[in-house]
């Protein structure tokens, strides 16, 4: 009886951080409609100012709080007015979404820079001895973390609920134009929400960090614990928040310790999903529904990319001549290596173009597949000793059936929901590859992992595998430009631009999505398998939720619905920290700060501002004339 | 005094408002109406700071306004009361109120209170009702409350768009009527609305709108005597589209060959 | 004859709010008819109640005789019933002619395996639905911006572009909100000749309308809109001296 009040008491101060993250995110996105994915670096951001105030500098405990709080909020105030509210204002939500996938990355690369990756644990704010309740020994650490918490709630609430500055908060998540008319400076509160989240996030960072330790990316599980509870509990409600966030640390808990501690983030996941299935709209819904026949997404105008067929056709040839040419070049092992581990991600990029790219499907999950087809195709070919080709092809076909399983939970759920549930299932896929220790080894990876080989033929060179990347990859190029520039591309086109206008056409809008899906998975897939080939190896880290973020990133940066911009993605972010092998400890930070900066500078992206500049060039401008020559008719 | 010199404005590629030139002094009721489209909200929205013009002036009491924000513009006084009314649903009565005074962040609890009940006496069903949620109320209630918290930022021009929208008949009346009362706080009103007739039974001039261009302005009797309203909206004696003409057997000829139709 | 569309008491309830109070009224196949009524009387709640956008909280409709009751979206449309929206809803990011060929996806008979190994079927379906829209584009005097981004066009071009977008669906029903919004005189009376055209190759017409002099000269059935009843129908020239319809209007004198 005693152990189950001591597991309960754990997992309330784990469920009260939860709560206190889910308060943040809640916060955001009732004043600006986005989930800000950020929100839990702001907690290691938090522990690591209280770091370096009480312990490096020695200052006394509530001091070095009181700043650490301040820091973070005026950092959060920083980033938040240069990326976060311009993001808002400018782009669609679904780009803001993963613009703030971004900033999570930017935080945690720039904890690594000045952290580096050993975990950190502060002293308790009052001594180690825990106190005796009877029977129970809560430590000093879970009481001021209790405390603490429950202080903010209530600040927080008074603050929304009883001062006029509250009132315009909530004016803001209720009606924006209203209350801009109010005279309400809806940006201002944007950027004050976003600061608020920040210091909530930073405030339990550092009074959880004496009894967890923490390291640069435990901001992603901050992020995600807190995201599954404001799902459970319903997003945008604070008094869900709360309860989701006590829910899920209870559970979590429990299912350590009755079940297996391996298995704890699974089940709490496979608890969401049956949440977003059963009632994706949480257990405390909150805001006003939103009109149907408006277009949801108010800002989806973005840069006409085109490339004539003969102008793709040269860029497609010369860049296809260079890379052929590359390995003959006297080149170090290592580019090469890099360069083929370039062209693999650029596969699985694909996928993400068609999905993301065309379909406007925001996936923050591909990763997952590629570990689906990369343990499937493993597996297969070392215990059960199948001929390497058969594994693909079978994990292709594991992948496309996940998909298709995960597309009967997304089928119901609309912009965030869906980007959400991609992120579940990677996450999922990540706790699986981890906990399944029999079948993947575990967190120490899967080794002995054959070369890829079609018959008797063995890739089993970097060149030999350069070579097969670049043709698959330029195979693949081929097949979806033709599938792009024809019925089926125009039709995810319209489901990416408007769902609502696409279906009164006769769109089968499900019916597309789940496509773009199954092919994202299977290139996924296949760029899964060839990487285990690769590397004779593959661990849950290779191929975790941190490498979905990089992958959009890669998308984003060389321009999405360009195909071939994955591959200018895939090389900046590949092969730069290859070359120049001191840019490795900044390449977290700065996958991250090129994806918001992309977002924010040059949404076309590299590939996409080449092939405007090149379809400019010599063809006289001819979208900037005809426009010009529209302006003239029109007057 | 609101004055409007030359605006023009519009969105995109889309030239909406063209050289448009309009004043309200204090205590009058200026009704400007006209058919859905013709840019009477586009109108306002730049009165109000919400789009700024592409060219010409707004001034109120001789000081320009044009181009300021939303903010800038409730704080000299200028309110608007939008179409379609915009309530903030999920709050309470008295919460949307206080949040018209919302730039008056001066005002103690007192002048707030009174500012409240200054603001709803020509509404007295709103007050025994405050701490309702705003989502409870019926459309022409929550008309008038949009109309109160309109006044709590105690504007010197005050602009009504569309207040008649979406509701039945007999209560259309009522507003009108309501509207009528507001004639003695000095303010300057300008009431955009499709519904002419009543508009202009009640305002004291009228500026008629097509087009994006003032196509008349007088008093409202000169207006309503002079044209004839159900010519102008219900198209007698004017027709679009001729069945006979060459262009249209053109036209048919080429379509069935697209569409394959015999 | 069954009528093209038959919606028999229909009404939507949006919370406290009757924003469609028991409507009945049927467009006869081939026919020309016209929706009017002030702002806010529930038109486009109409349109949005029979494409099942929001459906109906009581009475049925049918098309063709078919109950569309519980159907998709898109299923609608591939019965035949296409519609187009308030503001035009062109795809952004696309040009005009890929804008066109969108329509025609329903009736892609290719597979997109196909289409991604450019077999010569799919090559020749694409050809031939390339030269429907350039021809329809041709009509309406849009093809020199044929490879220009959609959303460039001025309003009154996209909202053709989107009538030429629902005519490459080939339907049998087309509901137009509103498609003359922003057209100058001159732009109207080919959008008049364009709706004319329409209707006389066989595919009935419903539009949302506040144009009154394209309402007069197009339509032959005229539907009265007022506080979400219909308050008159019949055809043009009786509904213009009809007092309840200038009631709706202008107003009372009261």
């Amino acid at each position: 009886m005693s152990s189950f009040i001591q597991i309960l008491i754990g997992g309330l101060l784990q469920g009260g951080v939860f709560a206190a993250v889910a308060l943040g995110f809640s916060l955001v996105y009732r004043v600006t409609g986005v989930i800000n994915l950020s929100q839990g670096a702001f907690c290691v951001l938090g522990a690591m100012a209280m770091y370096y105030f009480e312990v490096a500098f020695h200052w006394p405990t509530a001091l070095a709080a009181v700043l650490s709080v301040l820091s973070v909020a005026a950092f959060g105030v920083a980033v938040g007015a240069a990326t976060f509210v311009p993001a808002v204002a400018r782009l669609p939500v679904s780009s803001t979404l993963v613009l703030t996938a971004g900033l999570l990355t930017f935080f945690e690369g720039v904890a690594l820079i000045v952290w580096g990756n050993q975990p950190y644990a502060l002293p308790p704010f009052s001594g180690q001895a825990p106190v005796a309740v009877g029977p129970l020994r809560i430590p000093t650490q879970g009481l001021w973390l209790a405390g603490g918490i429950a202080a903010m709630i209530a600040a927080l609430w008074l603050l929304v609920n009883r001062t006029a500055l509250g009132r315009a908060l909530q004016a803001c998540a209720d009606n924006a134009m209203a209350a801009r008319l109010m005279g309400i400076d809806t940006r201002r509160m944007m950027l004050l929400s976003f600061t608020l989240a920040a210091a909530i996030g930073a405030t339990s960072g550092l009074l959880v960090a004496p009894i967890t330790s923490l390291q640069f990316d435990s901001g992603g599980f901050f992020t995600t614990s807190g995201f599954i509870a404001v799902a459970i509990g319903g997003m945008g409600s604070f008094a869900g928040s709360i309860v989701g966030g006590l829910v899920l640390g209870i559970a979590e808990q429990f299912a350590a310790y009755y079940v297996s501690s391996l298995f704890a983030n699974t089940l709490a996941l496979l608890l969401l999903m049956f949440m977003l299935l059963w009632r994706p709209q949480g257990l405390f819904a909150s805001g006003p529904v939103r009109r149907l026949d408006v277009r949801a997404d108010s800002l989806v105008h973005r840069a006409l990319v085109r490339l004539s067929g003969r102008r793709a056709l040269a860029v497609g040839v010369t860049l296809l001549i260079v890379l052929v040419a590359i390995p003959q070049l006297p080149l170090p092992n290592d580019v090469l290596s890099s360069l083929t581990i370039s062209l693999i991600l650029f596969i699985a990029v694909l996928g993400l173009d068609v999905l993301m790219g065309w379909t406007g499907q925001v996936s923050l999950g591909q990763a997952g597949f590629m570990a689906v087809g990369g343990y499937a195709a493993a597996i297969l070919s070392t215990t059960y000793e199948w001929p390497p080709l058969a594994g693909v092809l079978a994990a292709m076909a594991i992948s496309v059936v996940c998909a298709l399983a995960l597309s009967m939970v997304t089928g119901r759920l609309r912009g965030h929901y869906l980007a959400l549930a991609t992120l579940t299932f990677g996450l999922l896929i990540d706790s699986l590859t981890v906990g399944l220790v029999d079948l993947t080894g575990g967190p120490s990876g899967l080794v002995g992992i054959p070369s890829f080989a079609v018959g008797a033929f063995e890739f089993d060179t970097t060149e030999r595998m350069f070579y097969l990347a670049l043709g698959l990859s330029a195979v693949l190029v081929l097949l979806l430009e033709g599938g792009m520039r024809s019925q089926f591309g125009r039709a995810l086109q319209a489901v990416r631009s408007d769902q609502l206008a696409a279906a009164a056409l006769g769109v089968n809008v499900g019916w597309i999505k789940v496509s773009a899906l199954c092919i994202s998975a299977a290139l996924a897939s296949l760029a899964g398998s060839l990487y285990a080939f690769n590397f004779h190896f593959l661990s849950p880290e290779m191929v975790a939720t941190p490498r979905s973020f990089e992958m959009i990133a890669m998308l984003v940066l060389g321009g999405e619905g360009t195909l071939l911009g994955g591959l200018f993605g895939a090389l900046v972010l590949t092969l730069l920290p290859t070359l120049v092998q001191s840019l490795a400890l900044y390449k977290t930070a700065t996958t991250g700060a090129l994806l918001v900066a992309t977002f924010l500078f040059m949404p076309e992206g590299l590939f996409g501002r080449f092939a405007i500049w090149l379809s400019r060039l010599g063809g006289a401008g001819r979208t900037r004339s005809s426009g010009a020559a529209i302006e003239t008719t029109a007057q | 005094m609101l004055e409007v010199r030359k605006l023009s404005a519009g969105y995109g590629n889309d030239i909406v408002l063209r050289d448009v030139d309009l004043t309200v002094a204090p205590g009058e009721i200026v009704a400007l109406i006209g058919a859905n489209g013709a840019g009477k909200s586009t109108l306002v929205k730049c009165l109000s700071g919400l789009l700024p013009p592409r060219g010409g002036t707004i001034t109120l009491d001789g000081e320009r306004i044009d181009g300021l924000s939303a903010r800038a513009c409730v704080l000299r006084g200028v309110c608007l009361v939008p179409e379609g009314r915009q309530t903030f649903g999920g709050l309470t009565i008295d919460a949307n109120l206080r949040l018209g005074a919302y730039v008056h962040s001066q005002l103690d609890e007192a002048s707030v209170q009174n500012l409240i009940d200054e603001s709803c006496r020509p509404f007295p069903a709103l007050l025994p009702r405050r701490d309702e949620p705003c989502a409870n109320l019926s459309g022409g209630q929550q008309q008038m409350l949009a109309v109160a918290r309109g006044l709590m930022s105690k504007p010197k021009a005050l602009m009504l768009d569309e207040p008649s929208l979406g509701l039945a008949p007999a209560l259309v009346s009522e507003i009108f009527r309501l509207i009528a009362d507001l004639r003695g706080r000095g303010l300057a009103i300008l009431l955009s609305e499709q519904n002419a007739r009543q508009s202009l039974a009640i305002s004291d001039r009228a500026y008629v709108i097509e087009n994006g261009r003032i196509v008349a302005c007088g008093t409202s009797k000169d207006i309503l005597a002079s044209s004839d309203v159900a010519e102008k909206y219900l198209g007698v004696g004017h027709k679009i589209g001729d069945p006979k003409s060459a262009k249209q057997t053109i036209m048919t000829a080429r379509l069935r060959k697209i569409m394959g139709v015999p | 004859m069954t009528p093209a569309l038959d919606i028999r008491n229909v009404s939507r309830r949006f919370g406290g709010l009757l924003a469609v109070d028991d409507v009945s009224f049927s467009v006869a196949q081939g026919g020309l008819s016209a929706l009017i009524g002030p702002n806010g009387a529930g038109k486009t709640t109409l349109f949005n109640c029979v494409t099942n956008l929001f459906p109906p909280t009581a009475g049925s409709v049918r098309f063709f005789g078919q109950p569309l009751a519980r159907l998709d979206g898109h299923r609608i449309a591939e019965l035949g019933l296409v519609r187009t929206f308030q503001t035009a809803r062109v795809f952004p990011g696309m040009t005009v002619l890929e804008n066109a060929l969108c329509g025609a996806q329903m009736h892609v008979r290719t597979s997109p395996l196909a289409q991604m190994f450019r077999t010569p079927g799919a090559r020749s379906e694409e050809r031939r639905l390339r030269d429907k829209a350039e021809a329809l584009l041709d009509l309406i005097g849009l093809t020199p911006f044929s490879d220009a981004a959609a959303t460039d066009l001025p309003m009154g071009a996209q909202k053709n572009l989107e009538v030429v977008r629902a005519l490459m669906s080939r339907p049998r029903m087309l509901l137009l909100d509103e498609p003359a919004a922003g057209l100058n005189d001159s732009e109207t009376a080919d959008l008049a000749a364009l709706l004319t055209a329409i209707r006389d190759v066989g595919i009935t017409i419903m539009v949302v309308e506040h144009n009154m002099s394209l309402v007069m000269g197009i339509a032959d059935q005229v539907i009265v809109l007022d506080a979400g009843k219909c308050v008159a129908i019949g055809a043009p020239a009786a509904i213009q001296s009809d007092p309840k319809v200038i009631n709706a209007y202008v107003g009372s004198d009261g």
